[in-house]
């Protein structure tokens, strides 16, 4: 009888012990599920906080251009946004409503998380944009994903800032080959409207 | 009587010895030998490759001798422990695993002690060697060689041209080089010089008339090509230019040969020498020589090695599929007897994208195909064409179509837009046809790799390949094939509108 007792002691602690471990693993798996969220939930605050430190100036629509995988196409979207007095602070603006994402659930050109570490304005119209190398890694590879995110950027900063003719994509300072593999960066990006959806 | 055969033993033994002689030193150096060649920024050293059951070996002290500085080693009956520069090896007899620094890493065949020397798979090569040497390894899987450190190799491409009699092989190499011919059993050989040489092909495929075969080999160290005649009698005058980096051969019938064969009789090839596919047993003798080398297909398989592009839902790697379905094109491809097939990496490799369509640019191809798999949103399995767009003018200027005599590298692709969007619309044709497809219109898309290819040039992207979208009907073989199939009539329907 009382070795019976043992046996059923062990099994039952055996049982414990296993639980035990099947809920830490739920918990590791949960918490690296999480681990985005929170990021892409901090990049948000952050992005509004941005937002809300641009002087006060008139409100303005903005078109901001999404891609749809679906289609191959940009999809406009328009925002109301107070609008900053100077050009770099608008490139500022446009980009961080891009990395906010899209209201009707298109895909975001940029990652969450994507740091615009510095944008400058040449006198011949070209906006140089330097992004933060860890938001190349994120970036969905693809010959369509990576030009629609491109020329999402592109098309929505000429669309709204007119003295924007051409753009060009460094990271970390440092001018890249490619985004992620596919679509050139080396050279200036010029608008292309024959990628916004028509008609709309 | 006995005088006689005394007279026949001495005879005899006078003889064997000779015949033996004979018989040792008969192809003493046989022209291919089983090594494997490291080239390191100022030498190369030659280790011999043993098969033990049915994965080649090299021995392992060699090898880290040669790449490395061996500090010291322990050895116990069944495990060995080695420091190399900063690092332990530690490997155990019959066993995959090898441990460095703590860590393990498994290679594709167990390691094996042969003769008391300790011997690895040549995996260990690709998966070891980069993580105990500072220097960087370039080794393409399946070859015989791996270069250690800064040593830039040098490729060619070749192509052959009919002249009267005979054929005219051309090599263009990247980088100049030194040559030296010599003849042997029956067949030339051409010295490439002491510097490494890497090819662009593991193996070349074409027929001509006059050269059975083209064969490189570097197995002991020489790199050299080795050109099999299709008969003997042939004259071969080889020739390198003054920038060093040109060589011409011509191999021709000799002028008495050719007055003999009219009225029509072909000297037969000699016993045991390949006859070439263009000429049936039997046939007349080609009064004209044969047709001009096949056209050459450049097929990029995107990414590779670090660099696994996209990924779906169950761990597919872009680089793995794409590389699945250019083997399945490029055999497509070759049973048509039609192509000459160049590929941009073999194995898990990653060449840069310049490297790429260096490749391409040096075998002059017909076209150039690059495969991809990406997002490409919900309705899989999707098919996209690609051309290449210009990101800075979308639609490129008459200007940029007209390169003049020199072609800038950064736009070449320019001068054959055109070309490239007709061969986009038949590959799209016939990819249309294809059930249960989607298959979008010809686009265009600032592909980077595309935009120094110097033949019409086009990216197939796959999709989706993401990891919310169900990719297992790109990985099906069926689909795979279906494409190949489709390739191979597309650049028909492509030669046929071009001619």
């Amino acid at each position: 009888m009382t070795r019976r007792a043992g046996v059923i002691a062990l099994a039952i602690l055996l049982a414990v012990l296993a639980a035990g471990f099947v809920y830490l693993h739920l918990l590791t798996r949960r918490a690296k599920l999480e681990a985005p969220q929170h990021g892409e939930e901090v990049a948000r605050t952050q992005l509004r906080e941005a937002a809300l430190q641009s002087p006060t100036g008139p409100t303005q629509n903005i078109t901001l251009y999404f891609p749809s995988d679906d289609e191959g196409l940009l999809v406009p979207e328009t925002r109301q946004i107070t609008w900053a007095t100077n050009d770099t602070d608008r490139i500022h603006q446009v980009l961080l409503a891009l990395i906010d994402g899209s209201y009707q659930g298109l895909r975001r050109p940029l990652p969450p998380s994507t740091e615009l570490r510095a944008a400058f304005l040449s006198s011949d119209g070209t906006a140089y944009l330097d992004f933060s190398s860890s938001a190349l890694a994120l970036f969905t590879p693809g010959i369509q994903s990576e030009t629609l995110a491109v020329y999402s950027i592109v098309n929505s900063l000429a669309a709204n800032i007119p003295s924007v003719k051409k753009v060009r994509i460094l990271v970390q300072g440092q001018e890249v080959e490619t985004l992620n593999g596919h679509a050139d960066l080396g050279e200036d990006y010029a608008p292309d409207p024959t990628r916004n959806k028509p008609g709309s | 009587m006995a005088k006689l055969l005394l007279r026949r033993t001495r005879t005899l033994l006078i003889l064997i010895p000779i015949i033996i002689l004979v018989i040792i030193f008969w192809q003493a150096r046989p022209l291919r030998s089983d090594n494997f060649v490291f080239y390191l920024p100022n030498a190369s050293h030659v280790v011999p490759v043993q098969a033990i059951g049915h994965a080649n070996y090299v021995p392992l002290l060699q090898v880290l001798n040669i790449v490395g500085k061996v500090q010291g080693l322990t050895a116990a009956r069944d495990s060995l422990k080695v420091w190399v520069e900063d690092n332990q090896i530690e490997v155990r007899q019959d066993d995959k695993k090898v441990r460095i620094m703590k860590k393990n890493i498994k290679l594709s065949d167990p390691v094996r002690v042969d003769n008391g020397q300790w011997m690895v798979p040549l995996n260990f090569i690709e998966a070891v060697l980069p993580k105990i040497i500072r220097e960087p390894v370039v080794y393409r899987l399946g070859s015989r060689r791996a270069f250690i450190g800064d040593v830039r190799p040098s490729s060619f491409s070749f192509r052959l041209d009919p002249i009267p009699n005979g054929s005219r092989l051309t090599l263009q190499f990247t980088n100049k080089v030194n040559i030296r011919t010599a003849s042997r059993n029956g067949k030339w050989v051409i010295y490439l010089g002491e510097k490494p040489v890497q090819p662009l092909e593991q193996k070349f495929n074409f027929q001509d008339a006059y050269l059975a075969n083209i064969q490189f080999d570097d197995q002991d160290g020489m790199p050299k090509l080795i050109l099999t005649p299709s008969s003997d009698g042939l004259n071969f005058y080889p020739k390198l230019d003054d920038s060093g980096r040109t060589l011409m051969a011509d191999m021709v019938k000799p002028a008495a040969a050719v007055a003999q064969q009219l009225p029509p009789v072909q000297a037969p090839p000699t016993p045991g020498a390949a006859v070439p596919p263009s000429i049936a047993p039997g046939a007349a003798a080609p009064a004209a020589p044969a047709g001009p080398a096949l056209p050459v297909v450049v097929l990029d398989a995107g990414h590779g090695a670090e660099d696994s592009g996209a990924r779906g839902e169950n761990g597919v790697l872009e680089k793995d599929i794409v590389a699945q379905l250019v083997a399945r094109v490029r055999n497509a491809l070759l049973a048509t007897n039609k192509y000459r097939i160049v590929l941009t990496r073999v194995g898990d490799v990653n060449p840069s994208l310049d490297q790429r369509a260096a490749t391409a640019n040096g075998a002059r191809p017909e076209v150039f195909i690059t495969f991809h798999a990406g997002n490409l949103g919900i309705r899989a399995p999707r098919i996209v064409v690609y051309t290449y767009q210009p990101p800075s003018s979308p639609t490129p200027s008459a200007d940029d179509r007209s390169p003049g005599i020199f072609i800038p590298w950064a736009t070449a692709q320019l001068s054959q837009l055109a070309r490239s969007q007709q061969f986009a619309q038949a590959l799209q044709e016939k990819f249309a046809s294809l059930s249960g497809v989607t298959v979008s219109p010809p686009a265009v898309a600032p592909m980077r790799v595309l935009r120094s290819v110097n033949a019409p040039a086009v990216a197939v992207e796959l999709g989706s390949l993401t990891t919310d979208v169900d990719s297992s009907p790109l990985t099906n073989p069926n689909f795979q094939e279906e494409i190949s199939n489709a390739i191979v009539q597309a650049l028909d329907d492509f030669k046929g509108r071009q001619t």
